[in-house]
């Protein structure tokens, strides 16, 4: 499902949420939305899944703007899980469908494939206060795609999650995508979704600072640098390379350098190995999420103060 | 829309009634009820069961009393002579007398009553006590006149027995009004507490639902306002499958119950059918006074006070329903709803109060036909009144501001309920949550 996002502002009483925000996602991907805490990235998944609506700018889902009718394709991991304590599993998973217009035999049959994959058959029949926070967590989970949706938004999905149910939890978002979904989720843990999204935006205090494919960005900020280990004596060319960290241990060098200009790693290798050194390992330093975040948020501010 | 909201009805009715509880307070709750109210029924009909019997002294220096003044079923008085020194030795226990009346005549030959005690007497008590010396004296004063004992005591049993007969299109028709007000009175206690059980129900489960926090989850398959209308028609659903089953059970006990309750009461078949062949007066009389309950009762208009509580039963739910699922919305926890619980329960509790004492008393004042007209007390002031008789345009226009009156809290509500189940931390003043009843969603 295609959406295009386009100049969305959201206002509360005593704050702006979200201010002219601009944003296409593909069909297909996992978009991951970014951004420290209080960033704005709730309050656009909700005006996303209708939970509020934007004051000003329009989405149009697959060219269609966005209405009730959209509800159906979507599933929503809120960032606050919650279930009906009270409620059996099954009672509660196919409730949950129902509402959102799955007819109860289909949601019964949908259910047994989810049943198998995390084997929880016993589950069914007790109560959600009856079991642990991850499975807890599992149910929810079962619960937000259980009726299909073409778009599934996560509202960080990861907090919680033990490693062995967060690996569990990440195979099952690729899984989806790979059956045609798309994927939004969002976090304010920058660094865990590098492998995982295929696009990023990143947003601050209401704004959208950036947004594109990873390794794009990667490619767009990144500052020359090289991490380089070896044995013996480097005479470093000072015109060509500044000399950013050095360390040694057990005698293996490892020293981070930069390059001014953009020249080929093949010439830069030419200029090491002038040197009578033993080169054990030689790779590119590319920017973290974190740090192209900071990097582009500082990027922003600049251009405001320039103005 | 309505299929979502069917749905939301549906959970709410089927999680309530599977617990253990609904079945408890179903079976368990009108007994309470019943107990109550007959407690209450009985000690105002037994008064004396709150008394012990007092003993009073009295010192009449004036020889107002001639030391003879007649015993009530809780006061015994007594004679005593006047010595002040003796006056505490009286309220001692040796003696036992709870006060000493003293009787003077003043240099102006006016009466002083006086009555000393060791606490203060309470006003019953004082008022017993000054009509037994009325009543006395005004006997006496009588049979000064020359009336004697036998025409005094036929005069004092003088009794004005009033049958009611009411306007109707047949003509004047027999009413009763003990048995109207009866069942006005349980119509009005059974929309009450109805009104009150289940409207913070209602409040309780949007509370959960917002610190569940299930709330968003179900906020992004249906829209707030038919999660509401699904809550608030479930949980009626609920209460009134508790109501048939009353109705059920009171219809399959009566039987039973009204032949312990005779046993109880320690009334004889045999008895009641020798007190009708009877020749006495006394037997004639009862067949009578029956005769006219159920000629009353057969001319009260059934359909149209069914017909009339089943919808105040219903709308007075909506009405309060819609105000208690926005209080549950505005707060995160029950301990912060008292004050918001306030402006709610209090014209319902003076409605009822109201209902049980200036409305009964007089159900056609223009107290009580503004009272049926305003929605926050139609519901219980109509079923007081309806038995009475109401002219057709005061139930229409009760019936349409009731109608309107719950469009408009539910309308109110489902503001305050669509920003307040997202809305977390401090709780809201009331300022607050005025603007949200404007704010955009």
């Amino acid at each position: 499902m295609l959406i295009q996002i386009n100049n969305v502002t959201k206002k509360y009483q005593n704050h702006t949420a979200l201010s002219h925000i601009n944003l296409d996602i593909p069909s297909g991907i996992i978009f991951g939305l970014l951004g420290p805490n209080g960033a704005g990235k709730t309050s656009l998944i909700r005006i996303l899944t209708q939970i509020t609506e934007a004051d000003e700018g329009s989405i149009l889902l697959d060219g269609v703007p966005l209405n009730r009718t959209h509800v159906q394709a979507m599933g929503y991991l809120p960032e606050e899980r919650g279930l009906y304590k009270k409620m059996q599993v099954a009672d509660q998973l196919l409730y949950l469908a129902e509402l959102k217009g799955i007819p109860n035999k289909e949601a019964r049959q949908r259910l047994k494939y989810w049943v198998d994959k995390f084997e929880i058959k016993t589950w069914l029949g007790k109560k959600v206060e009856e079991l642990s926070k991850g499975m807890q967590q599992k149910i929810q989970f079962i619960g937000t795609v259980l009726h299909e949706p073409k778009l599934i938004i996560l509202d960080e999905p990861f907090s919680g999650f033990d490693p062995i149910n967060a690996q569990i939890l990440t195979e099952e978002i690729l899984a989806l995508k790979e059956k045609g979904a798309t994927i939004i989720f969002s976090t304010h843990r920058m660094d865990s979704v590098e492998l995982l999204c295929d696009k990023i935006a990143l947003i601050n205090l209401s704004e959208k600072v950036l947004d594109g494919a990873v390794p794009q960005l990667k490619e767009q900020y990144k500052k020359n640098q090289f991490e380089v280990q070896f044995e013996g004596q480097l005479n470093l060319n000072q015109d060509l390379f500044n000399l950013v960290t050095s360390e040694e241990k057990y005698g293996v060098q490892k020293i981070s350098i930069s390059t001014q200009n953009r020249i080929s790693n093949r010439e830069i290798l030419n200029h090491l190995l002038q040197s009578n050194i033993n080169l054990l390992s030689f790779k590119e330093e590319l920017p973290s999420m974190e740090e192209i975040f900071i990097e582009a948020v500082k990027q922003k501010n600049n251009l405001h103060h320039a103005e | 829309m309505l299929n979502k909201t069917f749905l939301i009805a549906k959970r709410e009715f089927l999680t309530r009634i599977k617990k253990k509880s609904f079945l408890i307070m179903t079976l368990v709750s009108p007994l309470l009820i019943l107990l109550f109210y007959g407690l209450i029924f009985y000690f105002t009909v037994n008064k004396s069961i709150g008394e012990e019997n007092k003993k009073i002294a009295i010192i009449d220096n004036a020889q107002l009393l001639k030391q003879d003044l007649e015993n009530t079923k809780t006061i015994s008085f007594h004679f005593e002579s006047d010595q002040t020194e003796k006056l505490n030795d009286l309220l001692n226990e040796s003696f036992g007398y709870y006060a000493v009346l003293k009787i003077e005549k003043n240099e102006a030959g006016e009466m002083i009553y006086q009555l000393l005690a060791k606490d203060q007497p309470s006003i019953g008590l004082v008022s017993t006590i000054e009509d037994k010396i009325e009543a006395k004296l005004k006997d006496e004063q009588l049979q000064q006149k020359g009336i004697d004992k036998a025409l005094l005591s036929q005069i004092n049993n003088t009794r004005v027995n009033i049958e009611t007969k009411k306007l109707t299109d047949n003509g004047f028709e027999e009413g009763n009004a003990g048995l109207t007000t009866a069942i006005g009175f349980v119509g009005a206690i059974l929309i009450y507490f109805f009104i009150f059980l289940y409207g913070v129900q209602v409040m309780r489960g949007v509370i959960e639902e917002k610190t569940n926090r299930i709330v968003e989850v179900i906020v992004s398959s249906v829209k707030p306002f038919e999660l509401m209308m699904g809550k608030i028609s479930g949980i009626a659903l609920v209460g009134l499958t508790q109501f048939l089953i009353w109705v059920g059970l009171v219809a399959a006990l009566s039987g039973p119950v009204s032949g312990l309750v005779m046993q109880l009461m320690d009334v004889n078949p045999t008895e009641i059918s020798a007190m009708s062949q009877g020749a006495g007066a006394a037997g004639t009389e009862n067949t009578s006074k029956f005769g006219s309950l159920m000629a009353g009762l057969s001319n009260l208009n059934i359909p149209l006070i069914v017909g009339l509580f089943t919808f105040y039963f219903i709308a007075g739910y909506l009405f309060y329903g819609a105000l208690f699922a926005a209080i549950g919305s505005a707060v995160d926890n029950e301990t912060d709803t008292q004050q918001f619980m306030f402006p709610v329960t209090m014209p319902l509790v003076f409605s009822f109060v109201l209902a049980q004492t200036i409305v009964i008393q007089d159900p056609n004042s223009t107290l009580s036909i503004w009272l049926s007209m305003i929605p926050f007390s139609s519901p219980i002031i109509m079923m007081v009144r309806l038995p009475f008789g109401i002219p057709p345009l005061q139930i229409f226009a009760s019936m349409a501001f009731m109608i309107a009156g719950f469009v408009f809290t539910v309308w109110f509500a489902g503001r305050i309920y669509r920003i307040g189940i997202l809305t977390y931390g401090k709780k809201p003043s009331y300022k607050e949550i005025f603007k949200w009843l404007f704010q955009k969603n």
